[in-house]
């Protein structure tokens, strides 16, 4: 009796996880199959042209490039800033940093198109940057802060707090402990948040139509519009009659960069992790010896 | 400019930390690497923000449009930025790319978000022409509409439904929810799914206003953004009626998309029954401005009507307007 209830359960989670491998398969499947015909060196060197129906998106490509770039330099300084502020208040439950971080689940929950409309208010019109990529990189900025910050902090708050307690006993200033100990040790939680904003970030459209906008020229300067990939997918297949193919291909190398933006920096920050734990059970191992 | 704030000379204004702290590395933390030695390290930040801003800062002199236009030795200069209809934009994508071709200085900025928001951000002054897929209204008298191209809006229903025409009554009928199957209009056993587009979208005014229905009366099952987005709802589904854009269903019928354009009082819904003017529910394409004072919005504006873009305008399933 106990056995089968026990087998149909384990059957029914493993079946719920292959369903869920079977969804990220058949999503990536289907963009390649569709998508595969109309990749060539020509689509990824070569302007678009006829509306983007011929041509490829090398522009596209040096845009999304840069609004992404924009978004990173605004955003990480500020979210580890934040974060390390947040996670120095680790003991009190109501006070400032309580209602920061309430704030920021909020932000976080705001859906992308609102971050579209205040992006186009404020730094478009407001600040009078126009559609550029500076403003819709700031934008996306605005929209990818939560996540990092939140990642950033629950890895900051990893850290053992016998870290510190050895830090403080060798004398060293908060400042050095953050730099030289707490940081570093944080640093594959820090990557994997940094995978997270750059996958929403790159996946974003509705906040960069709006932003950002849509010309397709080679941008001349970070005030200059550009279109990025998500939002010439989003216009390939909903306002070009018989664009399909060249979305379809657009996606599917949009799907390329971030699995390989995914890849490099987990390896990264495995890598760095695989060093510091290295370190700790040397530090065990000469402790037990001691 | 740059490489000078990359590398300040020694007494540069900027604070240039050396190694950023004193105390000696803790044991244990030294072989993390090099890379995150340099991303620890404060003057490489300093560094980097300093190249940030000179990059950001740099440009930022000459390039906010507000359209400003000077006739040099070489002809036309200046910079232009058109919003406005997702219809329209993908035809003035190209126009504006021949323009600058033929005019070297000129830089053209096209961005889009619905007939709607060109005509605010021409009123607003964000936009120096604005693109709008239907004939200006009688609150609108303060724009100038110069007509470009034609497209007609037809009524799509799936390949494999059997009815062949739909009289206005019918039509109405539908659309207000007093006829839910097929059976009713001699089709088959089938539920009608009505897709109807969105408020704001200029093919949505022209259906309203060629069947006289009150938006508010409109019973739908589906709401579309744009004209793929209606096609595909119709190809998926066996029992939808939408409308869309003629030039957008006859090509994606052409391709093979599972959909079939039904005649609109008798006249066959095709692009060329559109340019003859013969069929009935229609809608001009159209540049706004407030007026042609700039003579760059002026040249561009005579430039989208001439016959020189015709092939352009059929190349994106519209219609050209003969002169």
């Amino acid at each position: 009796m106990n056995s089968l209830t026990d087998r149909l359960v384990s059957l029914m989670i493993g079946s719920a996880a292959a369903l869920v491998a079977a969804v990220l398969g058949w999503v990536l499947l289907d963009i390649l199959y569709r998508g595969i015909g109309d990749l060539s060196w020509e689509f990824l060197a070569q302007p678009p042209e006829d509306a983007g129906r011929s041509g490829g998106i090398a522009p596209i490509i040096v845009s999304t490039m840069l609004i992404l770039m924009v978004a990173l330099i605004a955003a990480v300084p500020l979210s580890l800033s934040a974060a390390a502020a947040l996670a120095q208040q680790r003991h009190r439950r109501f006070g400032w940093a309580w209602i920061a971080s309430r704030c920021l689940d909020v932000l976080a929950a705001v859906p992308s198109v609102v971050f579209g409309l205040f992006g186009n208010a404020f730094f478009c019109v407001a600040l009078g940057m126009g559609y550029s990529i500076l403003a819709g990189g700031l934008t996306l900025a605005c929209m990818i802060l939560p996540i990092l910050i939140h990642t950033t902090e629950h890895g900051l708050r990893a850290v053992p707090a016998d870290y510190h307690y050895a830090a403080a006993s060798l004398g060293l200033s908060r400042t050095t402990t953050f730099f030289r100990i707490t940081l570093p040790a944080a640093l594959p939680a820090i990557a994997a948040g940094l995978v997270l904003g750059i996958g929403r970030a790159l996946a974003e459209t509705a906040a960069l139509i709006f932003t950002a906008g849509y010309v397709t020229r080679q941008p001349e300067s970070l005030m200059g519009s550009g279109r990025s990939m998500s939002v010439h997918i989003f216009d390939m297949a909903m306002n070009v009659p018989a664009g399909d193919g060249r979305a379809n291909a657009t996606a599917a190398l949009l799907v390329a960069m971030l699995l390989i933006i995914n890849a490099a920096a987990m390896s990264l920050a495995s890598k760095a992790s695989a060093k510091l734990s290295g370190q700790t059970a040397e530090d065990m191992n000469s402790r037990q010896y001691v | 400019m740059l490489a000078r704030a990359l590398y300040p000379p020694k007494n540069h204004l900027i604070h240039h930390p050396t190694t950023p702290v004193g105390i000696e590395t803790p044991v244990g933390i030294e072989s993390i690497g090099a890379s995150c030695r340099l991303i620890l390290n404060a003057s490489f930040w300093v560094r980097l923000c300093a190249g940030v801003i000179a990059v950001t800062l740099m440009p930022g002199c000459h390039t906010r449009s507000d359209g400003a236009a000077e006739i040099t030795s070489s002809g036309l200069s200046g910079r232009l930025t058109v919003t406005g209809s997702s219809t329209l934009a993908p035809l003035v994508v190209e126009i504006a790319k021949r323009f600058e071709q033929l005019n070297p200085g000129v830089r053209i900025d096209v961005q889009t978000g619905g007939t709607g928001k060109g005509i605010a951000d021409v009123r607003s002054g964000v936009a120096d022409i604005g693109m709008a897929s239907r004939p200006l209204k009688g609150n609108e008298t303060d724009l100038n509409a110069y007509k470009i191209a034609a497209d007609g809006v037809s009524l799509i229903v799936h390949e494999s439904n059997p009815v062949q025409e739909l009289t206005q009554r019918q039509v109405v009928g539908i659309y207000t929810g007093k006829i839910d199957n097929w059976l009713q209009c001699g089709g088959r056993d089938q539920s009608i799914q009505v897709v109807h587009k969105a408020e704001g979208r200029a093919t949505l005014e022209v259906f309203l206003k060629h069947f006289q229905i009150d938006n508010p009366d409109v019973k739908a099952d589906v709401i579309v953004g744009d004209n793929q987005h209606g096609i595909k709802t119709v190809a998926g589904a066996v029992g939808a009626l939408g409308y869309v854009s003629i030039g957008t269903a006859e090509v994606e019928a052409a391709t093979g998309t599972p959909i079939r354009l039904l005649p609109v009082g008798g006249i066959a819904a095709t692009t060329a029954k559109v340019a003859s003017g013969e069929f009935p529910m229609s809608r001009p394409l159209n540049l706004v401005t407030i007026d042609l004072a700039n003579p760059l919005v002026r040249t561009f504006v005579e430039f989208c009507q001439s016959e020189e873009v015709h092939d352009q305008v059929v190349a994106q399933y519209f219609v050209p307007i003969k002169k």
